[in-house]
């Protein structure tokens, strides 16, 4: 299971309808997934939920769907396209983004710091932030 | 012990043929030493799969009814070369996409083309009496053209350098993302898989030479472009038909504000035929010595710091200044090995077999750098002589001396005439705005500058890069030596 920040805004979440209802899209998708923090602040409602590692993607998109913010200082995820080239893996400070013992890149979401500087380093855009 | 081509050709179609990857022979020939190694393998595989920026395709799509000669033409947006026959083009894998450059270009028109997308195509032509169709807007299938065919003039590299970046700026470079003051290295090439490192004397590499090539079966057609066998940096020009090949090996890739290019799979497989190049081919990657090169100097005959092994350089951290330097590969070894093996299989199973080339190539020529005719100028020879004040002077000297010598940038210095920032009219007004009256306030105090060396179009660069229109010009100890604008650049 991984951690997602994310903000509801004011704007967005008026009452409790509001706030069901993005939360509900989510269990559209039958994932099971716990809500480790629920906080009000200035900016709106503030969520740290922990979800499977393999629906983060799906997850993330139906929040932003609904104009939800999600952790804009993300972590990142490396998507299918990746050809393991490497490039990206000296610019990772954390050593989040490593080779296996076959020379197949690997990503560690534990590892990794969200300072996206490997971002803009990948030839297939194969690495996105959350 | 010598083999023949043949005596290993009849092994293969019986089955018997002893085929190892290179990186398997570096372990055989340790083990069992190279007189008994060269009379076990009878074969040896090698892979590579990077960008290769000299890659593109000519396709011919059929004529048109009524036919076109194109005069230019574009696949999926990206501009194809035409200077041949009516329906003839070539499409390069740099080449940028008019819409979405940097982000899509040639090289993945043919990752596109390969994988059965359908690309659009888009013409014009002149006209002729016998070509009188004007335009063409149509989109078509790798399988509904006639010839697609791979033609890179220049790909292998027998070795690349290393890449680092001394100056104090992220620098954005074919060799990817450089980070500023040696933060990072990037190498390219396949080390001990390398096909040209396993044959550095091309005693069997040459015009003719059966290779795999992007997932099916291509040829070398003679030596690369650039190829420089003195240096060890030999290069192969190959062919190959795109219908037989896959996109697991040919994939297009944007690097960020450089470029687009090709990712290209290429294996040989290299014969035995004696103890030579049994020991040739086990050469491994702490064998295999490089150039640690610097980007941060944007010239042709860049520092090299250091030499480093491939050994080195794949363990993740290179030693340089005596500091332990993140490096990573632009190209993927994951890769140049599944394709050392998938051609270890297909000569295993018999779909694959050597060919002596009809000629070897070239051992002696030599990479010759571009002649200018034109004078290369520098900042020396153009800038001005700085208008200076003291960090400690009041704003309303600064601002009389911009009046007085109509000038738009005062440079700030102190006593020793150490560079300390810069002040251009703009601040001077804003100043007056927001009612300020110290001059640090306005200073600017990070300033990029150049000097009396660099070439007119680097200090050009720098200016466009960073929005500004005016350098100091200073020397090693930082004293102020004069001013570069973008008005003597114009």
């Amino acid at each position: 299971m991984t951690i997602i920040n994310c903000t509801l805004p004011f704007g967005i979440i008026r009452d409790i309808n509001n706030y069901s209802k993005i939360i509900n899209e989510i269990l559209k998708f039958d994932i099971t997934f716990n809500i480790l923090k629920f906080s009000t602040g200035s900016n709106g409602v503030n969520l740290l939920l922990d979800v499977p590692e393999d629906k983060i993607r799906t997850i993330t998109e139906s929040l932003k769907k609904n104009n939800v913010i999600v952790n804009k200082k993300g972590r990142v995820i490396v998507l299918d396209n990746c050809i393991d080239c490497g490039a990206c893996i000296s610019l990772c400070p954390t050593e989040a983004l490593y080779f296996n013992g076959d020379y197949k890149l690997e990503f560690s979401y534990e590892k990794c710091i969200g300072c996206l500087l490997c971002v803009d380093s990948c030839p297939r855009y194969a690495i996105e932030e959350m | 012990m010598t083999k023949s081509y043949s005596e290993i050709n009849e092994k293969i179609k019986n089955g018997s043929a002893v085929v190892v990857t290179a990186e398997e022979m570096v372990k055989i020939v340790e083990e069992r030493g190279t007189k008994v190694a060269a009379e076990d393998i009878d074969v040896v595989t090698t892979g590579t799969f990077g960008p290769m920026c000299s890659s593109g395709a000519f396709l011919n799509f059929g004529h048109s009814d009524p036919p076109i000669k194109f005069e230019h033409l574009w696949l999926n947006d990206v501009h194809a070369y035409h200077g041949n026959a009516a329906v003839d083009c070539y499409i390069g894998c740099t080449r940028m996409a008019d819409i979405r450059s940097f982000e899509y270009g040639g090289g993945h028109v043919i990752e596109d083309l390969v994988s059965g997308k359908p690309i659009r195509l888009k013409g014009n032509s002149y006209t002729t009496d016998c070509y009188p169709l004007a335009e063409v807007d149509t989109t078509f299938t790798i399988n509904e053209i006639n010839q697609a065919i791979l033609l890179n003039p220049r790909n292998a590299y027998q070795r690349y350098v290393c890449a680092v970046n001394s100056s104090d700026k992220t620098l954005y470079t074919y060799m990817g993302k450089l980070l500023p003051k040696y933060g990072n290295a990037h190498f390219a090439g396949a080390g001990a898989l390398s096909p040209l490192s396993n044959d550095p004397d091309y005693e069997t590499i040459g015009i003719g030479t059966r290779i795999f090539l992007g997932g099916g079966i291509g040829y070398v057609i003679g030596e690369g472009t650039q190829h420089s066998p003195k240096s060890r940096f030999g290069t192969l020009f190959v062919k190959g038909d795109l219908k037989q090949m896959t996109p697991e090996y040919l994939r297009g890739v944007s690097y960020e504000k450089y470029g687009t290019s090709l990712f290209v799979g290429l294996g040989i497989a290299i014969p035995i035929l004696n103890e030579g190049l049994a020991k040739k081919t086990a050469i491994s990657d702490a064998e295999l010595i490089t150039d640690v090169v610097d980007y941060g100097v944007p010239r042709r005959d860049r520092p090299k710091p250091k030499q480093v092994s491939y050994k080195e350089m794949k363990s993740g951290y290179i030693e340089l200044n005596g500091k332990s330097v993140k490096c990573s590969p632009m190209s993927s070894f994951y890769h140049a090995k599944k394709i050392a093996e998938t051609l270890k299989n297909w000569i295993k199973e018999g779909k694959f077999f050597l060919n002596p080339p009809a000629e070897t190539l070239p051992t002696d020529t030599v990479f010759k750098p571009m002649k200018i005719t034109s004078e290369l100028k520098f900042v020396k020879d153009l800038k001005k002589k700085a208008e200076t004040c003291f960090d400690d002077c009041d704003i309303k000297l600064v601002a009389e001396k911009i009046i007085k010598n109509n000038v738009n940038h005062i440079v700030i210095i102190d006593r020793d005439n150490i560079l300390k920032g810069i002040v251009t009219s703009f601040d001077i007004t804003k100043a007056i705005a927001e009612d300020k009256k110290d001059l640090n306030e306005i200073i600017t105090k990070r300033v990029i500058t150049t000097s009396d060396n660099d070439p007119l179009d680097v200090a050009a660069r720098k200016m466009k890069t960073n929005e500004i229109s005016a350098l100091p010009v200073i020397n090693e100890q930082r004293k102020v030596v004069g001013i570069i604008t973008s008005e003597e650049l114009m």
